[in-house]
């Protein structure tokens, strides 16, 4: 029993790193209407700026909590500004490749900017080991699971009762519309890519405090678009939750089946709920007028 | 006279094409420098062996330019990036012979790329030397011009699960090798000693390259009772492994391989890399033959090439100064021909970071010695045991 206690719990640490990249994800497509190939490697940058601010201006907790936010924030502004806006109107198979000829610029920076070596972000929290019922956890597993939590909340009131959340979600629906009711468009991109990064963020500053950074941490874009698909790739709490599931799904079978069964469980389990529900567990049925 | 000068012509044209080849200069060479050309991963993960390998070439060449070059020419040093995708490195090698025109080449990429361009070199004819990924491949059968310094993968994990073996009677074993060449190469040496020895292995994973959590892998791990444990990552792997069974307050004997092998490693593992075991065939920094290699670097590289330096650079460094050393044997006029000559010539040519080197009739592998190094995580070092 108490093995899958201990699956179950790590499965669900590493799925809400998942889930929040894959909030990510969601938070753009249900905005712009765009899949973002480049979020893992905004998830990446971010864990790096704040390794940087751990290393080069202090290892206190809040300056590098803010400063990474801060940093998110501005890359997300800056992709979509420099980047994105100019590709309004386009078509989107072009955009797409445009998000993916942006991951590779962003991870070869990786090299460019940094180094090829795998790194400790180490801001005195996350890294202890803590046991709970003969169970252990390091705490950054414990706090990445409150925090996709409490973030599934505050989104949740966000897209409810916030005048921006409403105008985000009325140019999702229909833009034209949203237009003609006096909401920015360009503001609401700008405000999604922005959110987007913080929230990928969040994940890959997590991931890095339970692991480490390294180049290779890109290929979390990889493990969390499939969460996105299972939530509902329109469905931002959806795709959050789904992270979980594939989290979990992917130590279950790592632990009962085989390790190489967990890498292709994640991806097993949504052909098939894609099979019965294409929209995605928690996504919207998408109805067009033919 | 027509037939006359018709002869005359059929005589000089005949000895044109006699001499041609051998009296024609290669390429990559003038009369004040020599090309050397490599390939290599400068950009994405594997670029921690890349980068490092091709410092070690850089402190070589350098060493050699600060010595008066090789017989008066200034080595110049080609490096191309291929990001470790193999269609990329098969277009690197083209460019670097075809466009750059190298006179020789060094390093090229890993082990699945190297095996992919040996084909390209062979039929070129190129001076190669390998240091990177030696694998059996490249030198079985042996290629008149293409030189591997190393050791087999398949050697290496003998030579340590053999010290593992011996040190640890009747113990269980637990291993896991990545979904690649690499990891069957692991496991292939692996299976050779637990026949030979007879091991209980009572956990056997297989992961797939470029995962990163092994929270279940390394529950199972424990879940088997493993006490002695072969953790078959390269870099991060490895270091993810080690803190997965820090959390689960296991600690198995532990043995890595040398693409892990590498300082920056012992800091990320903290306490539970502690005593690690390591098998290697170039010496650890902490050694006096490593630091003595330190000193030497400084002043060829810059700082942040300095801080790049890893175990790779002391392969690159040692495959370079064999390169060199036998173009350099060829006197005024090198040619391919005579480098490949001098290099087939190599016997027990001292670097100072590993095993003297040698070469062969026939033999293109160097085949260096092996030494097992346990981790010392107070000094961020590996020391050798053996």
């Amino acid at each position: 029993m108490q093995y899958l206690i201990q699956l179950l719990i790590s499965g669900l640490a590493i799925g809400a790193i998942y889930g929040l990249i894959a909030m990510g994800f969601a938070v753009i497509y249900k905005s712009t209407g765009l899949v973002n190939f480049a979020q893992g490697e905004m998830t990446m940058i971010t864990a790096y700026i704040a390794w940087t601010i751990s290393t080069t201006v202090s290892g206190n907790v809040f300056i590098v909590a803010i400063g990474a936010i801060l940093a998110a924030v501005v890359l997300g502004l800056v992709i979509e500004r420099l980047v994105m806006r100019p590709m309004l109107g386009e078509p989107v198979f072009a955009t797409v490749m445009v998000t993916i000829g942006l991951a590779v610029i962003l991870r070869s920076a990786i090299n460019f900017v940094w180094d090829a070596y795998p790194h400790a972000l180490d801001i005195g929290m996350g890294r202890g080991i803590v046991h709970l019922g003969g169970i252990g956890l390091r705490t950054g597993q414990i706090a990445v699971i409150v925090t996709l939590l409490a973030l599934l909340a505050a989104i949740w009131a966000f897209f409810r009762y916030s005048k921006v959340g409403v105008a985000m979600r009325a140019v999702a629906s229909d833009d034209r519309t949203a237009l003609l009711m006096g909401i920015s468009a360009t503001k609401v991109h700008a405000l999604a890519w922005a959110a987007s990064s913080v929230i990928a963020g969040i994940g890959g500053v997590f991931f890095a405090l339970s692991y480490d950074l390294s180049p290779a941490m890109f290929q979390l874009g990889l493990k969390a678009f499939p969460a996105t698909i299972l939530g509902g790739l329109d469905a931002v709490l959806g795709s959050g939750l789904g992270g979980l599931l594939i989290g979990i799904t992917e130590s279950l079978a790592g632990g009962y089946l085989s390790s190489g069964m967990k890498e292709v469980a994640g991806f097993a389990m949504i052909i098939v709920v894609l099979m019965v529900r294409p929209f995605g567990i928690f996504g919207e049925r998408d109805i067009e007028r033919v | 006279m027509i037939r006359h000068l018709a002869a005359a012509a059929l005589l000089l044209s005949t000895a044109c094409l006699a001499i041609g080849p051998a009296a024609a200069a290669d390429p990559g060479i003038t009369d004040t420098e020599i090309l050397i050309g490599d390939v290599e991963p400068l950009t994405g993960p594997p670029a921690l062996l890349g980068v490092a390998a091709s410092i070690g070439h850089k402190i070589a060449i350098a060493e050699a330019n600060a010595a008066g070059g090789i017989n008066g020419r200034k080595i110049k040093y080609v490096l191309e990036d291929d990001g470790y995708v193999t269609a990329r490195t098969i277009q690197g090698v083209k460019k670097v012979i075809d466009v750059d025109k190298a006179f020789a080449m060094i390093g090229i990429s890993g082990s699945g790329q190297s095996i992919a361009v040996m084909p390209l070199l062979e039929k070129s004819g190129i001076p190669t030397v390998i240091d990177v990924g030696p694998v059996k491949p490249l030198w079985e059968p042996p290629r008149k011009n293409v030189f591997v310094v190393g050791q087999s993968y398949e050697e290496g994990i003998v030579d340590l699960v053999n010290f593992l073996a011996d040190k640890n009677p009747g113990k269980k074993w637990g291993l896991i090798t990545q979904d690649d060449d690499y990891g069957v190469a692991v496991h292939d040496g692996f299976d050779s000693v637990v026949k030979a020895k007879k091991l209980n292995v009572v956990y056997s994973g297989n992961y797939k390259k470029g995962q990163q959590d092994f929270s279940s892998d390394m529950l199972q791990l424990k879940e088997s009772g493993a006490e002695v444990f072969l953790a078959g990552g390269i870099i991060a792997e490895n270091i993810a492994m080690m803190k997965e069974i820090e959390k689960l307050g296991i600690k198995p004997v532990t043995g890595i391989f040398w693409p892990g092998r590498v300082e920056p490693v012992l800091k990320l593992m903290g306490p539970a890399g502690d005593g690690i075991y390591a098998v290697d065939y170039v010496e650890p920094f902490a050694g006096a033959a490593g630091k003595a290699f330190l000193e030497k670097a400084k002043p060829l590289v810059s700082e942040a090439e300095f801080k790049g330096i890893n175990r790779y650079t002391m392969t690159g460094y040692a495959a370079a100064r064999v390169l060199i050393a036998a173009i350099e044997r060829c006197g005024k006029q090198p040619t391919w021909a005579c480098t490949i000559s001098e290099l087939e010539k190599t016997r027990n040519v001292e670097t100072g970071v590993m095993a003297p080197i040698s070469f062969g009739p026939g033999v293109r592998f160097s085949n260096q010695k092996l030494q097992i190094m346990q981790a010392d995580t107070a000094t961020l070092s590996f020391k050798p045991v053996n």
